[in-house]
């Protein structure tokens, strides 16, 4: 397997080192990062030195930050699709502008996606000595159990706390506007609000310091022990509720590059120094490549546009 | 006390043969301080991969050193052209800039210098004693606290701006309604952003304070030729040094003051240098007993801004190091540097990255002081500055702050919106209203309103008895009346005084 694998990747690299002489050595690459500093951030900046020793070529991460992702997200769709300009993309967050109607210069059903970096599942935590022990205490508060949640709607928490919380009928009021996933996790710890939905790896180290405690896992097996599941909960349509961290160039990206830069990625995030850093900093690779990543991303559109009319009566107040 | 720690920290400092990091960082920092429109946040973000082969206790003494440097840097543009090199140093060209057209720059320099330097030390010494009460401390500030906390700095500007309240309120609320533009965010509206992504994240402060200060003072300067200092006031041109270095000793409560302040403040989330030089500023100005001297030379108007600039570089460190939870834009690049060296932030941060985290304290501190000596050194050539033909000066200087102002983010708006924000500012000199008013309600309108709005979710609209509850809130509430107050407690003394 692995040996046709590799002839194929020297297959392709032949094939388009010999058609397209010039890309990718005569430009630096352009990686853009939607966000500032941040978990987008160190995945680009990690693979970026990775990518060039398989490139051969200069890879640049470029912050554009701005407008909740947008900024960055415009910068690339419009760029030239000569393989020069590609850029990290947040899903689902940034399929909500469209599924709430909002004015958005991206259509993501034309990105030329080239390969899934990670796939962060959820965890719904509380304080350590919440008296909330269990999701049905959650539920039973009395009043609206509240949820801590980054300022905008295209935060991906916020996505998943609005669909759990109002398709299994609990009463929740989301407290946005935290500057930083980090910052929205601390009011949890300080008592701002119940609960807060973040991706499982960040809360890992506020677990083993006793600050937070988890009530459930958006995964098909607990990875936690003694913390049940929504599948267990009955609800296993949503285990995979998560945050993804994707790549994709602008449209009309030809398919030598894309494929070429796609297996660029999937071999960095195998490569042992990159596998060392993802373990030491819980940053998990989930690895997709283009062809892999289109079918998801399909997959991910047509499951929360199936909530739109819920997301766009929270989110746009109807 | 982690002192032993510290102590530790120093040992490897010199054993690991990486102390020229720090001094290259301070390099860095100081000409990153000194160009307006580039600062500290910009001179980390461009350090980060040039770290990325570091050993990470190198890469800390890099960034660290960089961070410790650039508000003494800021404060020689601030001095010498009324032009503030970062954010924070604003409130130094109040007294500065007046000392350095009456000949006196040596004398705020070398306050500036020793106020820099000594405020750095007193921010590592309270860092250290406060980090075993971070999380209290930092649990005890939620959404009512800050709300409460940026009244009481909004507060601070009508203490400020003596003799003229009116016009300094007029522009505080110019300031409020700029900081409203953008995207609300606990209801996720858009606000007054016309159909521009540029408007998305609001008006951006770096551009704003660059154009207000830096272009504007520019456009003064041509309009009034000649040059900064006079020809008769060149005699004494660079005596003073020793002066003023010796005047931070002679006002040492000023000095532990402004550091207290700029501890405090730089420790809060959100409120960040600006707000924290301008509050110790005014309160230096506040309290004393002859509050008409400030804004025209005042040596106590530089040593309190300067000492709490310095001041809160460490205190930013403390949600970093409490949870490894950044609480501020330069923490959160440095915590960001961590992560590329394999480093995880997290509660733990202090116990596993220990090495990192004190010799990051260190390399801020450190810098603190090796940034003045070398401020120092070079100060007599740098007021040579001050002597230049405006003609000369002028271009040069709008040149290098709109391409500084590009630089930044790569964004075009920035340059449109600085130079707009030159011609306001302009105005606002030449009519005679406070800039500094406009800047700090900027500043603190964004976490104003998002905390307001965030209690009120909270308390489900019964705002009243959820703060009644919070202890910290009622303190705070309790300051906001003696800040209020204090002003009528004055001039009732006064007058008692006059009668008697």
């Amino acid at each position: 397997m692995k040996t046709i694998a590799c002839t194929l990747l020297a297959l392709t690299s032949l094939l388009t080192g010999a058609a397209h002489a010039e890309w990718p050595e005569d430009k630096a690459i352009k990686l853009v990062i939607p966000f500032g500093p941040g978990g987008f951030d160190a995945y680009a900046r990690t693979l970026a030195p990775a990518l060039e020793k398989i490139l051969g070529a200069v890879v640049v991460p470029e912050n554009v930050p701005g407008a909740g992702g947008r900024i960055g997200a415009n910068t690339v769709y419009r760029a030239r699709p000569d393989g020069y300009t590609i850029g990290l993309w947040s899903m689902p967050g940034m399929t909500m502008p469209a599924i709430v109607g909002e004015r958005v210069r991206y259509d993501l059903n034309k990105l030329s996606w080239i390969a899934q970096l990670s796939f962060d599942k959820y965890a719904l935590a509380v304080k350590a000595d919440s008296p909330i022990r269990t999701f049905e205490d959650l539920c039973d508060l009395g009043r609206p159990a509240t949820f801590s949640g980054q300022g905008g709607f295209t935060e991906t928490a916020s996505i998943a706390t609005v669909i759990t919380m109002a398709e299994l009928g609990c009463p929740y009021k989301i407290v946005t506007g935290y500057q930083s996933s980090g910052q929205a996790t601390l009011a949890v710890m300080r008592g701002d609000v119940d609960a807060r939905v973040n991706p499982l790896g960040s809360l890992l180290p506020y677990i083993k310091s006793g600050d937070i405690r988890l009530l459930l896992t958006y995964e098909h097996e607990t990875s936690v022990a003694g913390v049940p599941t929504i599948e267990e909960l009955g609800h296993g349509e949503y285990i995979n509720f998560g945050l993804r961290r994707v790549v994709a160039g602008p449209p009309g990206l030809p398919d030598h590059i894309r494929k070429r830069l796609s297996t660029a990625f999937i071999e960095a995030m195998q490569s042992p120094e990159l596998k060392e850093w993802s373990g030491k900093t819980n940053n998990p690779f989930s690895p997709l490549d283009s062809e892999q990543t289109a079918l998801a991303m399909q997959e991910v559109m047509r499951f929360y546009e199936q909530y739109g009319d819920l997301l766009r009566t929270e989110f746009k107040g109807n | 006390m982690d002192f032993g720690l510290l102590n530790d920290a120093f040992a490897e400092l010199i054993g690991s043969g990486h102390s020229h990091y720090i001094f290259m960082g301070v390099l860095v920092g100081l000409t990153f301080g000194v160009i307006p429109g580039l600062g500290g946040t910009t001179a980390l973000a461009l350090l980060i991969p040039v770290t990325y082969t570091m050993d990470p206790v190198a890469a800390m003494y890099l960034a660290g050193g960089s961070m410790g440097a650039t508000s003494f840097g800021g404060s020689m543009t601030a001095i010498l052209l009324n032009t503030p090199g970062t954010p924070p140093n604003a409130a130094t060209t109040f007294d500065g800039y007046p000392l350095t057209r009456q000949g006196k720059a040596g004398l705020a320099i070398g306050a500036s210098a020793t106020a820099s330097a000594l405020g750095g030390l007193i921010g590592l010494i309270s860092l250290l004693l406060v980090i075993p009460l971070a999380r209290s401390i930092i649990y005890l500030f939620g959404p009512p606290e800050f709300f409460l906390l940026t009244i009481l700095c909004l507060l601070a500007i009508a203490v400020a701006t003596l003799g003229k309240l009116l016009r300094g309120l007029i522009a505080a609320g110019f300031g409020l309604m700029a900081a409203f533009v953008g995207m609300d965010s606990v209801s996720g509206e858009l606000r007054y952003a016309g159909d521009l992504d540029y408007l998305w994240d609001g008006i951006p402060l770096v551009p704003v304070l660059t154009g207000m200060f830096a272009i504007s003072q520019m456009l003064h300067l041509a309009l009034k030729g000649g040059s900064i200092v006079s020809d008769a006031n060149r005699k004494t041109k660079l005596s003073g040094v020793l002066d003023g270095m010796k005047s931070v000793f002679r006002h040492w409560t000023h000095l532990l003051r402004g550091s207290a302040i700029g501890t405090v403040i730089g420790a809060i989330p959100g409120l960040g240098g600006v707000v924290a030089s301008f509050f110790a500023y005014s309160s230096a100005a506040q309290t004393s007993r002859d509050p008409e001297s400030f804004g025209k030379g005042n040596i106590i108007g530089v040593i309190a801004p300067e000492a709490a600039n310095n001041a809160k570089d460490g205190a930013s460190l403390l949600p970093a190091v409490a949870f490894g939870i950044p609480g501020s834009a330069e923490s959160a690049l440095l915590l960001s540097i961590l992560v590329l060296h394999g480093i995880e932030p997290g509660p733990s941060i202090l116990v596993e990255s220990q090495r990192e985290i004190y010799g990051l304290i260190l390399a801020i501190t450190l810098s603190a002081v090796g940034a003045s000596i070398v401020g120092l050194a070079c100060s007599r050539w740098l007021m040579l500055i001050t002597y230049v033909k405006v003609e000369v000066l002028v271009p040069v200087v709008i040149t290098v702050t709109l391409t500084a102002v590009y630089v930044l983010e790569g964004k075009f708006g920035d340059v449109i919106v600085c130079s707009i924000m030159g011609v306001i500012g302009y105005l606002m000199i030449r009519f005679d209203y406070p800039r500094l008013s406009f800047i700090i309600a900027l500043v603190l309108g964004k976490t104003m309103e998002q905390a307001f709005h965030q209690s009120m979710i909270i308390s489900d609209g019964d705002l009243v008895s959820y703060i009644a509850g919070r202890p910290t809130a009622v303190v705070l509430i309790f300051c906001i009346v003696l800040t209020l107050m204090l002003p009528a407690i004055r001039s009732y003394r006064g007058v008692r005084k006059k009668t008697i």
